[in-house]
């Protein structure tokens, strides 16, 4: 399978799960003390974060766009989405750059995994950008910073419930074999 | 020349960037207006096709509570029923308006109402504005602006059609605020914080008037929902002493978390009623 038709695919999976499952899920941790946040946690962003590591920023660019575009129609929120994955999309390579031990050029054919970053750079990696992806994306839905906690505590909640489901996938989608070597399917 | 070919080329990918971000910020600017919610929604033939579909997956395990839920309005319909059963309607034409008098000599016609029930195949709480995608378009008469309500009150506004869905913006929205009275007829605005999917405010109440707990709140005739559709239910009220206003804590009346049928309502005079009131806008000028 070449690298653009399981990236096609795996836009497909992780855009079907976003809307069809996750967009029905309306969370909110303990529902008693009245005010806590209601959020939906959004994993489409690791599109993004999975792509391979010498994908040109450009063709970056345009992919978060066109993702972010895509999530937007469903929910009715034109442009918030695309906004913080277009963001996310533009900061990946520095964050990359900041974590990988050579220079991202010499690992053609790779993309951003457990088994090539190791688990600790790997959530690093992915919970920075979903950090990022989240205060983008909650700051210019609430469009105020008048009610600051309840902003943070909403980026929070909802960000670590997206990094688990993240992780949970992840671990799903990686095959593991007899002699410890794991691989990825999608 | 040569340098700025160069300048552009160094930083194609920072300029790339910072484009693709003021489109997001025009699109955002553009529907963050009531007006402005046509460019992009749910409404359209993919999605609505992939909303129905998944829709009709978890339609089935909502038939119970659904079953229960029609024969409770069933009931109270009946009830309603037995009230005007024996009321003159020519006589007490002051008491009771009757909404759909023919002979506008008699009583003044201002409302007539259609009703159609659709199915509610998309629908969140979370957002900052919340919207439902419906299963009803413009090729079954629905059009932009008008109401939408379930069996137990206020659900929301039609914003956008295509030939076979819509999309309404629910009251669960921080875009827009809905007319609304208490029992003794004081009107103000109901709207929402976009926080707390199950409270709503109505603020400005002024001091003297007694709310209790448990007191129902209903929408108004300036309003386009039709009058007295229950809204919300008074469950705290707050005074602020300085400015001698009250303001109502409510919880909806609507379940918007479980929302499986609606009805459109489409107010045939409202056509009508706007032109004359632009007019006499255009006339104040």
């Amino acid at each position: 399978m070449t690298t653009l038709i399981k990236n096609i695919i795996r836009f497909c999976i992780i855009l079907l799960i976003q809307v069809l499952i996750l967009n029905k899920v309306t969370l909110q941790w303990w529902a008693q003390p009245s005010g806590f946040p209601v959020f939906i946690p959004y994993l489409y962003p690791l599109f993004i974060l999975l792509l391979p590591f010498e994908t040109p920023v450009v063709l970056l660019l345009i992919a978060g766009f066109l993702c972010g575009l895509t999530v937007d129609s469903f929910m009715n929120t034109a442009g918030i989405h695309a906004f913080a994955t277009v963001l996310i999309a533009y900061f990946r390579i520095n964050v990359l750059n900041a974590l990988m031990p050579k220079n991202l050029t010499e690992y053609s054919g790779q993309t951003p995994s457990v088994k090539n970053m190791g688990w600790l750079p790997f959530i690093v990696y992915v919970s920075f950008l979903i950090v990022l992806h989240h205060a983008a994306f909650f700051t210019i839905e609430l469009w105020s910073l008048s009610n600051i906690g309840y902003l943070l505590l909403k980026i929070f909640a909802s960000a670590s419930t997206s990094v688990l489901l993240i992780i949970a996938y992840v671990l799903l989608f990686t095959r593991q074999t007899g002699t410890g070597k794991s691989q990825r399917i999608l | 020349m040569r340098n700025f070919i160069l300048f552009i080329r160094r930083f194609f990918n920072l300029i790339f960037f910072l484009l693709l971000e003021v489109i997001c910020v025009a699109l955002i600017a553009r529907t963050n207006t009531l007006q402005g919610d046509d460019i992009m929604s749910s409404a359209n033939m993919l999605m609505g096709t992939m909303y129905k579909q998944r829709n009709d997956v978890a339609y089935y395990f909502a038939l119970r509570r659904m079953n229960d839920s029609l024969v409770r309005e069933n009931a109270e319909l009946r009830e309603q029923l037995a009230d005007h059963g024996e009321t003159d309607v020519l006589y007490d034409s002051a008491a009771t308006v009757p909404v759909t008098f023919t002979d506008s000599g008699v009583a003044v016609k201002y409302a007539d109402y259609v009703y159609r029930t659709a199915r509610v195949i998309n629908n969140s709480v979370g957002a900052v504005n919340n919207y439902i995608t419906l299963n009803r378009g413009a090729k079954d008469g629905v059009r932009k602006n008008m109401s939408v309500i379930s069996a137990n009150g206020a659900v929301g506004r039609i914003v956008n059609t295509s030939a076979h869905f819509s999309t309404a913006i629910s009251v669960l929205s921080k875009k827009q605020q809905v007319s609304a009275k208490l029992k003794d007829g004081t009107i103000g605005y109901i709207s929402w914080d976009g926080k707390d999917p199950s409270r709503l405010q109505m603020r400005d109440v002024p001091n003297q008037i007694k709310v209790r707990k448990g007191d129902t709140v209903y929408t108004t005739e300036y309003s386009f929902f039709p009058a007295n559709v229950p809204v919300g239910i008074v469950y705290k009220t707050t005074l602020i002493r300085s400015k001698n206003l009250q303001v109502l804590y409510l919880h909806p009346t609507a379940n918007f978390r479980n929302l499986q049928y609606v009805y459109i309502v489409e107010n045939k005079m409202a056509k009508e009623r706007a032109r004359l009131e632009e007019a006499a806008k255009e006339d104040d000028k």
